[in-house]
């Protein structure tokens, strides 16, 4: 069992994609002159052929709209109507990571084909090792050059974020998780954002599977998995179409791919290290900083152009444990901003209740389609909500506590 | 509660690239590309003003689909899918190749100056003075002068002649017969041209109107018209409301046809005839009412409540003829601004619609008008209480009130047999007579 993850140019022919024996299906992300455009996974038998009449008229319906939006842009642009074009800042790229030196490998060997060529003014690269138990990390890190390598004997993610946040000099700073690999125009989708958004606080990008060869892979990405879209999206501290905007702030995008104004993160305090904390509450940092920095007045752009690709949890057993810690997250969160926002309370009263119908609503679809893996999933991302509710954020605050007290 | 009005901004994407309005409050903001009407975005003021990137993506979004509902070699003409939206029939091979597409959106967005001498425009009023002196003062700027237009006053006291007399060229119809549908009929008897328009007398029409609505008859062979109607003004809570929660009068910018197939495809739930227009900005061939009949005395504002536009689109399509739906011909509408106004309205609408419902069933006997009645529209109420009570907004539980009143109003046609075998005329020989 397993999606083959291809990649196709809609600018030339199409051709067919053949299926080996272990494959029941595609995964398709579609370029239009190497522009991210989309991605539709299709199921097919094991060893059968896309046809190129089957590519083509899924190119058709699903990917044309898009080459045509961007088409009209790139008219526009060559018009010089609407464009902007300040200097752009230097950029830090932090990596915090914890005994996976292989995959850090893979993340460092895949910027480093992109990260001299860009048009940031100077780009870094900061490896933040959180406690790793051995050396590996650090031999890792050795094996490139011109990567600074920071240790953080504090074991957490939100620690390791603020460590990166205090070493990196550059303006701008781009956070990675140890488990994506970028895209070949992760640079090039950061600095458009960049450039047509002087006055950012932060930005998000698109994060597309890395690869599906586990059913709990496929299933993640088939309920949605980490992906936004491949639209262009501006956030502010209020939203009409969306009334308790920014309290479900999941809407802009993942923690694995974030990017933020360096000076800003420090003027808000860093991140929060009583959440994502790695095991007991690994989740809620991302939605926490991006709540502030909304807050904060200043808006965060979301640009598919920026994406990496995110390797998913591989058993069905992680996955679950993954929407558990959703709920987690997101409640810890809530309880978190609820107490110290008290401007927009009402809100995160609104956002409780509107989640908790959310999952209730879920979990009934589940049960109607007699669906019991989904029912699973469901009842573990609300009980995990119910479990974040209370009392969770003060829990990992007294852990978080305890961990300082220990290094100091 | 005028605090958070929203100010209505229009934005002409062709000649400016910066949105240099800093104004601080709510916006809707309906973007053109010269006269084309391009689609439109509500704000608050945070998001405000919009930056070049965004407005680049407004500009390049809206064009790519003005240019695939407009340009045959991307597909158009589209037709409208059962939720009443366009459906891109773009290939890949198509967007590949297109290629000068600012130059093709900039021939797209010139404007009409076809005469618009073959048009009758028929505006029926009712009390309100102020308001049709508006309406009338914008009809006399189109740019292409109407042949002749028609007032059909359905006043008891016949109020409306004193302002009619300020517009010399409008002729004065006095009709005391209560009733949207008689006063309608009463001006398609009036009139003497080809095509009649319709518009409300609270309404203000768009420069353009008459020249963009001769222009689709020429263009295209149709024999109904129906248009974009966009709000006037959102000043008040129940404007804000009626735009926003209740989608106003469509937000549709690109042309679509309603046929025959749009008309079976949603035949098993009553065919949604109501999706194609407003009778604030919609036009017919003289020739449709010759074929179909005219409006039906039982429905409208006045009568039954409303519906009376979409209960004869419904028999036009039956008859196998089709509906355009062009967005270039635009009106501004002015919502109610009460709240009880609304909630009248609200109920009105609904109760109107049952009512067409049952006309449509004794007309030609489909089940689906009944499905619609009691499946659709339960599942419907229950579906909006729900998500009302967990998402809001706020209000729009005392609107459903309202709509549910209007439909148990509504469910009385289904037991008034008297009323119900009281067809529809058609009287074909009068019109053909005033016709010659």
């Amino acid at each position: 069992m397993g999606y083959r993850l291809v990649e196709i140019e809609l600018s030339k022919p199409l051709a067919p994609i053949e299926l080996a024996p272990q494959h029941d299906g595609v995964g398709l992300i579609g370029r239009w002159q190497d522009r991210l455009v989309g991605f539709e996974m299709i199921a097919l038998p094991a060893s059968s052929v896309l046809s190129a009449e089957r590519l083509r008229a899924l190119a058709d319906e699903r990917f044309s709209g898009r080459i045509l939006i961007a088409k009209v842009e790139e008219e526009l642009l060559r018009q010089r109507r609407f464009a902007v074009e300040p200097p752009l800042p230097s950029l830090s790229i932090a990596i915090c990571t914890k005994d996976r030196a292989k995959r850090l490998s893979r993340l460092l060997a895949s910027l480093d084909l992109i990260r001299w060529k860009s048009a940031f003014q100077s780009v870094e690269i900061v490896v933040v090792d959180n406690a790793s138990v051995d050396s590996a990390t650090r031999e890792a890190v050795g094996g490139f050059k011109d990567v600074r390598y920071v240790f953080e004997s504090k074991a957490g993610l939100d620690f390791a974020r603020n460590a990166a946040l205090g070493a990196a000099t550059g303006n701008l700073i781009a956070y990675l998780d140890d488990d994506v690999v970028v895209d070949r125009n992760w640079l090039v989708g950061l600095a458009k954002a960049c450039r047509d958004h002087p006055g950012a606080g932060g930005f998000t990008g698109l994060v597309l599977p890395f690869r599906l060869d586990t059913e709990a892979q496929i299933i993640f990405e088939q309920r949605g998995g980490f992906g936004r879209g491949f639209v262009h999206n501006e956030f502010h501290n209020n939203r009409f179409d969306n009334p308790l905007h920014p309290v479900g702030s999941g809407i802009l995008g993942a923690g694995c791919n974030m990017a933020f104004d360096r000076a800003l993160l420090l003027e808000l305090g860093g991140f929060d290290e009583a959440l994502d904390t790695g095991a007991p509450l690994p989740g809620g940092g991302d939605l926490d900083i991006f709540y502030r920095v909304l807050r904060s007045g200043r808006p965060m752009i979301y640009e598919p152009e920026y994406a990496v690709y995110h390797e998913h949890r591989e058993t069905i057993e992680q996955l679950r444990r993954q929407y558990w810690t959703w709920g987690l997250g997101m409640m810890a969160f809530l309880v978190k901003s609820r107490r110290t926002d008290q401007a927009l309370h009402a809100r995160h009263r609104a956002m409780v209740r509107w989640w908790f119908f959310d999952q209730l609503k879920a979990l009934v679809r589940a049960a109607r389609r007699f669906r019991g893996r989904d029912l699973g999933f469901g009842v573990a991302e609300l009980w995990g909500g119910i479990y974040g509710l209370a009392g969770e954020y003060d829990r990992s605050r007294a852990r978080v506590q305890a961990i300082r007290e220990q290094n100091q | 509660m005028n605090g958070d009005a929203f100010r209505i901004r229009h934005i002409d994407l062709e000649a400016t690239d910066a949105d240099a309005d800093t104004n601080g409050t709510a916006s809707l903001s309906i973007f053109w590309w010269k006269d084309l009407p391009l689609g439109m975005k509500a704000s608050l003021p945070d998001e405000l003003p919009y930056t070049r990137a965004r407005l680049r993506q407004f500009a390049a979004e809206f064009s790519a689909a003005q240019l695939a509902a407009r340009s045959t070699s991307l597909g158009a003409p589209l037709r409208a899918t059962y939720e009443g939206w366009p459906k891109s029939a773009l290939s890949l091979t198509a967007a590949l190749g297109a290629k000068g597409l600012i130059d093709r959106l900039d021939e797209l967005a010139t404007a009409s100056y076809a005469s618009a001498q073959d048009i009758s425009v028929v505006i029926c009023t009712r009390d309100r003075g102020p308001a049709l002196a508006e309406c009338l003062r914008s009809v006399a700027r189109q740019r292409s002068a109407p042949g002749e237009v028609i007032i059909v006053d359905n006043s008891r006291d016949g109020n409306a002649r004193r302002v009619c007399a300020q517009f010399p060229e409008v002729r004065y119809v006095h009709e005391a017969r209560p009733g949207l549908s008689v006063a309608r009929t009463a001006g398609v008897h009036a009139s003497r041209r080809a095509i009649i328009a319709f518009t409300d007398d609270d309404v203000e029409v768009h420069a353009g109107w008459t020249a963009e609505i001769a222009r689709a008859f020429a263009e295209r062979d149709v024999e109904a018209l129906t248009g974009l109607v966009l709000p006037a003004r959102l000043d008040t809570l129940a404007q804000r409301r009626f735009q926003f929660d209740m989608g106003g009068f469509g937000s549709t910018f690109v042309p679509l046809v309603f046929d025959r197939r749009f008309f079976e495809e949603t035949r098993p739930n009553g065919a949604h005839v109501w999706k194609i227009g407003a009778g604030a900005n919609m036009a017919f061939r003289r020739s449709v009412f010759a074929r179909v009949g005219l409006f039906d005395e039982r429905l409208g504002a006045g009568a039954a409540g409303c519906s009376e536009d979409s209960e004869l689109w419904y028999r036009l399509l039956a008859a196998g003829g089709a509906c355009l739906y062009e967005p270039r011909a635009v009106v501004f509408h002015h919502h109610r601004s009460d709240w009880p106004g609304l909630r009248r309205q609200m109920r009105a609408y609904m109760k109107g619609h049952v009512a067409a419902l049952v006309v449509q069933y004794d007309n030609f006997g489909d089940r689906g008008n009944i499905v619609r009645i009691w499946k659709q529209l339960p599942a419907y109420f229950l579906r909006t209480f729900l998500r009302a009570l967990f998402e809001g907004p706020p209000g729009r539980i005392r609107i459903l009130a309202a709509e549910v009143e209007g439909w148990l109003a509504g469910l009385q046609f289904l037991l008034r047999f008297g009323w119900r075998k009281r067809r529809a005329l058609r009287p074909q020989i009068l019109v053909e007579e005033r016709a010659g």
